[in-house]
């Protein structure tokens, strides 16, 4: 039913269980739909379905970030203000993640962005001989520069051909002259 | 998976007898129709007889052949089908007709011509070197003069490439080497992207099919595949994935000398609706006018003039470009043989000079040793620059390679020395319809047993070519 990545989620989730009872109770979770009674939780959905109570996410839940402070500010004729204040640390591991993929990206960028205004790619010597920017275009022209040769090998056969019939005509039409004359 | 235009008239016929309504068997294959209802019956014994190639039901249980109210025939006379038709000219275009965008593949042809079955992009797959190939140009011509209008594209071996320089009627060749067992599987799978990516009505293949060479057919996406399989039990499973397989007289297909190909030339040219069997066309090659200015500037350096050398080919050498066939392992000649031919050639007073063809620079040391120094060497290894120099011969004596093909295709006077009779009917069945060509063979079987005052005899006819005669 549920992806690994979820299951040990509900772990998780199983440590922080007194915590985020509270949390819920203080209505935490903006992205959280309550279906039911709110102590069902939706990992325990498949076998109380009877009850007609599921938890559906939408977002990852915040149980990762240590919750540290809920107020609530009360003010007169308005809705309370709650202002939630969470810390999130990454652990070591991660923020190394986060720093290659800063380094990938860079590398990546200088490389593609450098490359679009290449003097070579846009120099008269690469696109007179025909480049137009893929790598592939050298095999494409041969085979094309092939193709048309014989293409133009077709032409000349069917033009000595016809060269042949025309002249084969015109012996004929000479023959058939001679013939009215010396008749 | 349309079956129609694909199934021999053995194959269908073995099929076609319904035991539901035996007073009128339905046709199931085009050339029946020709015939007069009446002699469906008494002709069936026979060809059931001789059709030892079953129809897999498993290819297509819905197959019934062609439609009999149908009109498979096109608008244009001769029964066959029509040349595509020239997309839509566009005048804003700088290219003059309408280019689609990048992604589209529209599709310009009419549904009929689908249902009919045309064959409007066909591509061979050919197996061998140089001589496997210059065979080959009969089936290509068959293939234009039965399919009007069809784009043909080879994919062969890098050797057997070269070969269609001399080809009008190819459009692309790829080079991809059919025969290698293994192929790096980045290779494999680029060509079969290649192959995909031109959408292929008809694809044929040469090689020996077993299940592995049929899927590589398979996976190309063709309508239809075309194939040789294997004579013995590695063709197991081929027919599953080909449409049409030919099963090969030996495992070696060139071992049918000049009609190996005969099979797939009956079944490309077999009768149609109103469309009579193709005869077969005979070995044409052509060359270019600037192939033959690169020639002639290459034997003017190497001291001959034009019409007046004997081109000498089938030095024995172990160089990939000697021309010879799979066919014949006993096809080249050692030097000193070719020593007392070029004397004689050379002997005459007509002015003849004996050019010796070289595979490999690493040859040309021996024959100055062998021969004189004096000697006139040609090192030239494309078959297309060969044609041309043949072309501008008077002559030609050559072993078994591709050059004893070629100057019968080019129409010039040949002096062909066999292994064995056997040999140089499978090779030469033409001989006795062209007078132009003298066949020497070897009573012992050997090569290098051969009547060398025979050829010298044979090679004193040759004239030295009138300088009119070759301005075409």
């Amino acid at each position: 039913m549920t992806s690994p990545l979820l299951k040990a989620h509900s772990h998780a989730a199983a440590a922080l269980q007194p915590r985020r009872r509270a949390a819920d109770l203080h209505g935490r979770c903006p992205a959280t739909v309550h279906l039911g009674r709110s102590h069902d939780h939706g990992f325990t959905s498949s076998r109380s379905k009877r009850s007609g109570s599921a938890k559906v996410k939408a977002f990852p839940s915040l149980d990762v970030v240590p919750l540290m402070v809920t107020m609530v500010e009360h003010v007169e004729l308005s809705r309370d203000y709650v202002v939630t204040k969470s810390i999130w640390h990454l652990s070591d591991a991660t923020l190394k993640s986060v720093y290659t993929f800063y380094a990938m990206f860079t590398v990546w960028g200088v490389c593609f962005f450098a490359s679009m205004k290449d003097p070579f790619y846009d120099s008269d010597a690469y696109r007179s001989q025909g480049g137009d920017g893929t790598v592939h275009w050298y095999y494409d022209r041969q085979e094309d520069l092939e193709a048309s040769a014989r293409e133009e090998l077709l032409r000349e056969e069917l033009l000595e051909e016809i060269e042949q019939r025309v002249g084969g005509l015109r012996e004929l039409e000479e023959a058939g002259r001679e013939e009215q004359l010396t008749k | 998976m349309s079956t129609s235009m694909a199934t021999t008239p053995a194959t269908t016929h073995a099929v076609a007898p319904a035991p539901a309504k035996p007073p009128t068997p339905r046709p199931c294959c085009n050339h029946l129709l020709l015939l007069p209802s009446t002699s469906h019956r008494h002709r069936r014994g026979s060809v059931v007889a001789r059709s030892a190639k079953k129809k897999n039901p498993w290819l297509d249980p819905f197959d019934d052949g062609p439609d009999e109210e149908f009109d498979y025939q096109g608008m244009f006379a001769g029964g066959k089908q029509e040349e595509d038709p020239r997309p839509p000219e566009d005048p804003a275009n700088p290219y003059g007709f309408l280019r689609f965008p990048q992604g589209y593949n529209p599709e310009l042809d009419s549904l009929a011509s689908k249902v009919r079955g045309d064959v409007r992009r066909a591509c061979c797959v050919v197996s061998g070197g140089v001589y496997e190939n210059v065979l080959f140009f009969p089936v290509v011509q068959m293939l234009k003069d039965r399919y009007p209008g069809v784009l043909i594209d080879v994919v062969t071996s890098a050797r057997g490439k070269q070969v269609y320089e001399m080809c009008k009627n190819v459009r692309y060749a790829t080079v991809y080497d059919p025969d290698d067992d293994w192929p790096e599987p980045a290779e494999y799978t680029h060509q079969l992207g290649i192959l995909k990516n031109r959408y292929y009505d008809l694809i044929l293949s040469t090689r020996l099919a077993g299940i592995g060479h049929s899927l590589f057919l398979f996976m190309s996406s063709a309508r239809d595949k075309i194939g040789y399989v294997y004579p013995n039990v590695n063709s197991v499973g081929a027919g599953l994935f080909l449409t049409e397989m030919f099963k090969a007289p030996t495992t070696n297909l060139s071992d049918g000398g000049y009609h190996m190909y005969k099979e797939m030339l009956e079944w490309i040219g077999r009768p149609a609706k109103n469309v009579p069997q193709q005869p077969t066309p005979p070995l044409r090659v052509s060359i270019s006018k600037k192939l033959r200015a690169y020639v002639e500037g290459k034997y003017d350096s190497a001291g001959v003039e034009k019409g007046k050398y004997v081109v000498v080919h089938g030095i024995a050498s172990d160089s990939v470009a000697s021309m010879k066939s799979r066919g014949d392992d006993d096809c080249l000649l050692p030097l000193a043989h070719w020593a007392q031919i070029a004397k004689e050639i050379s002997s005459d007073n007509k002015g003849l000079k004996p050019l010796f063809v070289i595979p490999h620079e690493k040859h040309r040391e021996e024959i100055e040793e062998e021969v004189g120094e004096d000697t006139n060497i040609l090192f030239l290894t494309t078959p297309g620059q060969l044609t041309c120099l043949i072309n501008d011969s008077a002559g030609v004596v050559a072993t078994n390679t591709a050059a004893v093909q070629l100057a019968n295709a080019r129409d010039k006077p040949c002096v062909a020395l066999f292994s064995s009779a056997e040999k140089a009917r499978l090779f030469l069945p033409y001989m006795e319809d062209t007078g132009s060509c003298t066949v020497i063979t070897s009573a012992t079987g050997k090569l290098i047993d051969i009547d060398v005052e025979a050829v010298k005899k044979a090679v004193k006819d040759f004239e030295p070519a009138p300088s009119f005669a070759l301005a075409k």
